[in-house]
């Protein structure tokens, strides 16, 4: 499934302190919820206990009052994209035994969604994951929406 | 035009969320203990909240580090499976290899980019036992001394390029 005979030349990229930039940024974010500058929306109240994060890009972490009105449209989107894939019950007769991503077993009655690739997993690991970087898992593929390939 | 942000099914949960990917860390080292790659010796006892791992590797038969012991370190934090775990090589002896730095730090792409939470410390493992072997000339990467002395602890902070293999 994995490559693992294809190794990389290592070369770190010390011309591109943006990019540095940013993931310190976003892991303060994440720690210390300091050093980021905080658009003018006041965050709502449930912001102090929960902090939820997004992830505009897989680098990335804000929490909601941090992002661009742009991150803003594309998380919407992904939120939408995620609910439409198809979901259900876990059945008798499944190729998928296992979700890979807390790996325990299926137990017939999960609430499973399903990939185009046919991977499936349990809704609450998956969409996890998803809101991170729009790909299966297991496979990699892009997951094939259809319409908004380029989220 | 501004968009609220409910809190939903889709945020707030992994961090509340812990037991579960104590779990998975659980079964993670059981089966790692029980069928570990070849090299590799793992203690069933990884401290109390099983985010540091402590990894000993031999190199193997018939490779450049056939019989040199190396120690791994895996940091998982509280978002592991989704983020990577942070791996470095620690001890006295680092491998000298064209993608491992002098300060323990790996060049691989599945600890970063490539990163998904189908893989395991199995599989890194399995990936850095494959990047050793695989090796046809012992050395440091061309700029291990400008990144050593200019690299965060932290090598997931690290942005890298991937080149294809050309050594
Ligand atoms: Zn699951
Ligand atoms: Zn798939």
């Amino acid at each position: 499934m994995f490559a693992f005979e294809s190794v990389f030349q290592c070369i770190f990229a010390p011309s591109s302190p943006r990019i540095w930039g940013t993931t310190e940024n976003a892991d303060n974010a994440l720690s210390t919820n300091t050093s980021v500058v905080v658009p003018s929306d006041p965050a709502p109240p449930y912001m102090e206990v929960y902090y939820p994060v997004y992830y505009p890009s897989p680098s990335i972490a804000r929490t909601g009052n941090q992002l661009t009105e742009d991150e803003q449209v594309k998380i919407a989107l992904r939120i939408g994209l995620i609910q439409n894939l198809p979901e259900g019950k876990y059945g008798d007769c499944e190729i998928n035994t296992e979700c890979v991503i807390c790996m325990i077993d299926f137990v017939v009655g999960d609430h499973v969604r399903y990939l185009p690739c046919l991977h499936t997993y349990h809704v609450r690991c998956i969409d996890d994951w998803l809101m991170r970087r729009f790909t299966c898992p297991s496979c990699m593929e892009p997951v094939d929406t259809g319409t908004f390939d380029w989220i | 035009m501004a968009l609220k942000f409910n809190r939903n099914k889709h945020n707030s949960k992994i961090i509340l969320d812990g037991e579960r990917w104590e779990r998975r860390l659980q079964k993670e080292l059981m089966s790692l203990v029980r069928e570990p790659p070849p090299g590799v010796v793992v203690d069933s006892d990884q401290g109390e909240n099983l985010s540091l791992w402590t990894i000993n590797m031999t190199g193997a038969e018939g490779t450049l580090y056939e019989g040199e012991h190396f120690t791994l370190q895996f940091k998982f934090s509280p978002k592991y499976p989704f983020d990577s775990p942070e791996v470095t090589f620690i001890g006295p002896n680092i491998p000298v290899h064209p993608h491992v730095y002098s300060n323990g730090h790996i060049c691989l792409s599945i600890l970063t980019d490539d990163w998904s939470p189908a893989l395991s410390v199995q599989t890194v493992c399995l990936s850095i036992v494959s990047m050793l072997s695989s090796c046809k000339e012992k050395k440091r990467p061309p700029d291990n001394s400008f990144y050593v002395k200019t690299c965060n602890k932290n090598p997931k902070k690290t942005k890298w390029w991937y080149h294809d293999d050309t050594v």
